[in-house]
């Protein structure tokens, strides 16, 4: 049985298992989760904007270690330095969605809470630094053709896992605009109600799990991309030997 | 289960919607992009 014929069903019982927790999760932010005291419902956000704001600094790290891993192999195992490379570019997309959405999200709320779209506050330009090194990273593959482009790529992408824990610590480090930590902060009297606990749980959940998925398609197709120009490669020098004879 | 409430005027109520919406387009979007790229791929690749 070929690998294609088991990894196929078992990613759309893993696609059907992630929309099943998305939806629910949405339900339990929407309806089963208190309306908040002070903000009302559009505190609702925070249950789509935290889980994809946290996401956004896990999927980096993938990114990282799948481009220290490019950097290791890429003299020693060629095959595992283009799977850790198609991990790479699959991960730093991925963090550019969850980022997008993360700052979108954070800008739509804000208008609402502050009464602006932005403010050059230690985690939002953080955040946006994170963002346009990720913009960087995807334009350098896609418009880069030293030879060099993922050496390169590697390397940017260890200044994005650099940017990681600044955007982490900038709410402990300096007091802005941006709140301050709601989970893990040492304070017990500090973040949110216990009650709103479940549907964020439930949507840190169903994001990752849709992470995973994003991750695991784009793997892929990055390998089958990587498999037709080695394949192209390999017939132009077949070519050129036939020609040569 | 009603969401009317969801469904007004205000710009809470508008800014709320816009986040649910915009989350799904977004990453609906770039997983239909990749799963259409990617099935495309693996039909080319069919003798």
């Amino acid at each position: 049985m070929g690998r294609s014929r088991i990894l196929g069903p078992l990613a759309a019982a893993w696609f059907l298992l992630t929309l099943a927790a998305i939806v629910i999760a949405t339900r339990m932010a929407l309806v089963d989760a208190p309306t908040d005291a002070l903000q009302g419902n559009v505190f609702r956000i925070f249950f789509y904007h935290v889980p994809h704001s946290m996401l956004s600094l896990v999927w980096p790290y993938v990114n990282l270690a799948a481009s220290v891993g490019f950097l290791y192999w890429r003299r020693r195992d060629p095959l595992m330095a283009l799977n850790a490379d198609a991990l790479a570019i699959a991960s730093a997309e991925v963090t550019l969605v969850y980022a997008t959405i993360c700052l979108a999200t954070g800008m739509l709320w804000g208008r609402v809470e502050w009464g602006i779209w932005w403010t050059w506050d230690a985690r939002l330009t953080s955040m946006l630094l994170l963002w346009l090194l990720y913009v960087s990273y995807m334009m350098l593959r896609k418009l880069s053709a030293t030879g060099q482009t993922q050496t390169l790529a590697a390397v940017l992408s260890i200044f994005a896992g650099i940017d990681v824990p600044i955007v982490y610590m900038s709410i402990r480090w300096w007091r802005t605009q941006h709140p301050a930590p709601v989970f893990m902060s040492g304070d017990p009297d500090a973040g949110v109600d216990k009650s709103y606990y479940p549907a964020w749980e439930a949507n840190i959940i169903a994001w990752a799990m849709w992470g995973l998925l994003l991750l695991g398609i784009r793997y892929a197709l990055e390998r089958r991309r990587q498999e037709r120009e080695q394949d192209a490669a390999l017939k132009a020098i077949e070519d050129s030997l036939e020609f040569t004879r | 289960m009603k969401l009317s409430w969801m469904f007004g005027p205000t710009m809470e109520q508008r800014h709320l919607l816009y986040v649910y919406v915009l989350v799904w387009v977004v990453q609906g979007g770039y997983a239909a992009w990749i799963g259409w790229q990617l099935w495309r791929a693996r039909r080319q690749e069919r003798p």
